[in-house]
C-alpha cells in the first residue's frame, strides 16, 4: 500500500525565485488577457472583424513549436534527472541534443511571429488603431519578448549542459530555466485561443 | 519506460489542430467557445502537471497555476457569455 503513495517534492523545480517571477507574470497576462476578453464586449463586431485580418495559420504553426519547444526541454531536464554516475557524458550530450532542438524551435517562432508582425505593422496597424489591436499588439509584443529571453535562457542551459554542468544531484539551473521556458508556453496556449480562435 | 511526455505532446498536438480547424473553418460558434476554454484549461494543466513537473510537489504550489487558469478561463467564458445590457 505505501508502495502507491507517491512522496511529493517540497519545493517546485529550480530555484524558488523563478516561481514567484512566473506568478507575477501569470497574474499581468491574466490582467490582459481579461481586459481583451471583457473589452470585446463593447464591440464585439469590430474584434470579430479585426480578428480576421490575422493570420491564423502563423498563430497555429507557433502554437505547435511552442507545444514542441517544451516538449524538448522537458526531454533535456528528465535526461538529467534520470542520469547515472557511469553515463554522465552521454546524458548530458542527449540533453543538450534536446536542448538545441528547443532553441531551433525557438528561433523557428521568432522567425514566424516577426513574420506575422510585418503582415500586421504592413497594413498600417498601430496601437490606436482599435482596442482589438491594442491588445493584439501588447500581449504578442510582450510574449515575443518572453520568448527572446527564453531563447537566451535555453541557449546558456544548452552550453553549461554540453560542459556536462549538471548533474542528477545538481541541476537546479537547468529547471529554473526549463520552468520559465514552459510558462512561456503556457501563457501562449491561452493567448492563442483568445485572440485568434473564439469569435 | 513510460512515455508520459510523448503522449502529453500527441495531446497537445491534437487538441491545438483541433481548435485550429475549427477557427480557420470559421465553426466557432457559441457553444463552442466553451468547449475551446475546456480544452486550453486541458492543454494548460497538462503542461503545468507534465512539463513544469508540478504534479509531482505538494499540493499548494501545483494550486497556484491550477487556480490562476480555472479562474482566468473562467472570467474569459463570463465575458463571452454573460448578457451584454445597452
Amino acid at each position: 500500500m505505501s508502495n502507491m503513495l507517491t512522496v511529493k517534492e517540497p519545493h517546485p523545480p529550480g530555484d524558488f525565485a523563478i516561481w514567484i517571477i512566473i506568478y507575477v507574470e501569470l497574474l499581468t497576462f491574466a490582467l490582459l488577457f481579461l481586459g481583451f476578453a471583457f473589452s470585446r464586449r463593447s464591440d464585439i463586431e469590430m474584434f470579430n472583424a479585426s480578428q480576421l485580418q490575422l493570420d491564423q495559420i502563423s498563430g497555429f504553426i507557433n502554437t505547435l513549436i511552442l507545444i514542441t519547444s517544451s516538449y524538448f526541454v522537458a526531454k533535456a531536464v528528465q535526461s538529467i534527472k534520470h542520469m547515472t554516475d557511469e553515463r554522465i557524458k552521454e546524458a548530458s550530450r542527449a540533453a543538450a541534443r534536446w536542448l538545441l532542438f528547443a532553441i531551433v524551435s525557438a528561433g523557428g517562432f521568432l522567425v514566424v511571429k516577426m513574420l506575422d508582425f510585418i503582415h500586421v505593422f504592413g497594413q498600417g496597424i498601430t496601437l490606436s488603431t482599435n482596442k482589438f489591436f491594442m491588445f493584439y499588439i501588447m500581449l504578442t509584443v510582450f510574449h515575443f519578448m518572453h520568448v527572446l529571453l527564453g531563447s537566451f535562457i535555453l541557449t546558456v542551459l544548452y552550453r553549461k549542459t554540453k560542459a556536462q554542468g549538471y548533474t542528477q544531484n545538481d541541476h537546479k539551473g537547468l529547471e529554473t530555466g526549463a520552468s520559465y521556458w514552459h510558462m512561456v508556453d503556457l501563457l501562449w496556449i491561452v493567448l492563442f485561443p483568445l485572440v485568434y480562435i473564439i469569435r | 519506460m513510460k512515455k508520459t511526455l510523448e503522449i502529453v505532446w500527441v495531446v497537445l498536438t491534437m487538441l491545438t489542430v483541433f481548435a485550429f480547424a475549427l477557427g480557420y473553418t470559421n465553426h466557432v460558434n457559441s457553444l463552442l467557445v466553451g468547449f475551446l476554454l475546456v480544452t486550453t484549461f486541458i492543454k494548460g494543466q497538462s503542461v503545468i502537471d507534465h512539463f513544469m513537473g508540478l504534479k509531482d510537489v505538494r499540493l499548494k504550489y501545483r494550486l497556484i497555476p491550477f487556480f490562476w487558469l480555472a479562474v482566468t478561463l473562467s472570467l474569459i467564458a463570463a465575458a463571452y457569455y454573460l448578457p451584454i445590457t445597452a
